[in-house]
């Protein structure tokens, strides 16, 4: 099995960071596609196979809570993996994100914070399993 | 180099996301400020946000730096030079992350603020000069300023913080 990802995030250079994370984290990553808003991503959401979303929260145009709710509203696409990665510091708001399903990382992140939630979030069992050239 | 405590909060959080987030490590600027100038215009990149309060958070910083800090945070190889496109968007990612880690700190962890979209631009005559509080700091031996400007009165969640600290 392979994860298809997609990372929302408008800054190219988090789109960037995040990627290499994904492909240097030994986990058995697919084709990877990004957008810069949450509207965007939802336009690749549905025209591509995807297993993981990564996504930021402060976005123009759309913003990643709408964006989720949008996931979630549509039956095609509510069983996704998603991840917010984000400055968001208010508990408040985290707390409301997880009740949506959404997991949480917390920028500046290490790519050990970002494997070790994809592994928990998509069952994928122990980490040293997943290790592959 | 005496700070108040929303001073000294704002240097541990740049300090601590410019070493995660750039692989940069920054010390505390004690020069007097008389300094002959390089003859390099900082760049000057901010953000704002709205909730309990509303203001900005912007950050002067030498161009000497970017290049070291978008290639850090791209991961790029030493023969390898991240455009200018790429350096500014690292600078403001910087400052979106810098300001993010920093309201919760100051307003509490139950405070949602909506923070803008991070601009750069270029500098004005004196950007800091209203800032209800200001550091100095050196990244790699170049300078770097880092004001926290939030208008009208000072919000009560802030005025304990602006007594002194360390």
């Amino acid at each position: 099995m392979v994860i298809n990802v997609l990372v929302v995030d408008d800054s190219s250079v988090m789109r960037t960071m995040i990627i290499k994370t994904m492909k240097m984290s030994g986990l058995p990553v697919g084709t990877i596609h990004q957008a810069a808003n949450g509207k965007e991503g939802l336009e690749l959401l549905r025209q591509n196979w995807i297993d993981l979303v990564i996504a930021d929260i402060n976005m123009p145009v759309m913003n990643g809570e709408e964006m989720i709710d949008e996931i979630l509203a549509h039956p095609e696409t509510r069983d996704v993996s998603i991840i917010v990665i984000s400055t968001e510091g208010s508990d408040t708001r985290i707390e409301r994100l997880q009740h949506k399903g959404a997991a949480f990382v917390h920028k500046p992140f290490t790519p050990e914070n970002i494997r070790d939630m994809v592994i928990k979030i998509m069952d994928l069992g122990n980490s040293d399993e997943n290790d592959t050239d | 180099m005496k700070m108040t405590q929303i001073e000294n909060i704002l240097w541990h959080v740049a300090e601590d996301v410019l070493g995660k987030l750039a692989f940069m490590f920054s010390y505390p600027d004690d020069s007097t400020g008389d300094e002959e100038e390089t003859g390099e215009e900082p760049v000057l990149s901010y953000v704002s946000f709205k909730g309990p309060f509303e203001g900005s958070l912007l950050m002067l910083v030498s161009p000497m730096i970017l290049p070291e800090l978008a290639g850090n945070m791209l991961g790029l190889d030493d023969d390898e030079k991240a455009s200018e496109e790429e350096q500014f968007d690292a600078l403001k990612e910087l400052i979106n992350v810098i300001c993010g880690n920093l309201l919760p700190k100051i307003a509490g962890k139950q405070a949602i603020f909506k923070v803008g979209v991070p601009e750069v631009c270029k500098k004005d005559a004196n950007p800091l000069a209203d800032t209800l509080a200001k550091i100095s700091l050196m990244i790699e031996d170049e300078k770097c300023e880092l004001g926290l400007y939030v208008p009208g009165r000072v919000p009560p969640e802030l005025a304990d913080l602006l007594k002194n600290g360390e």
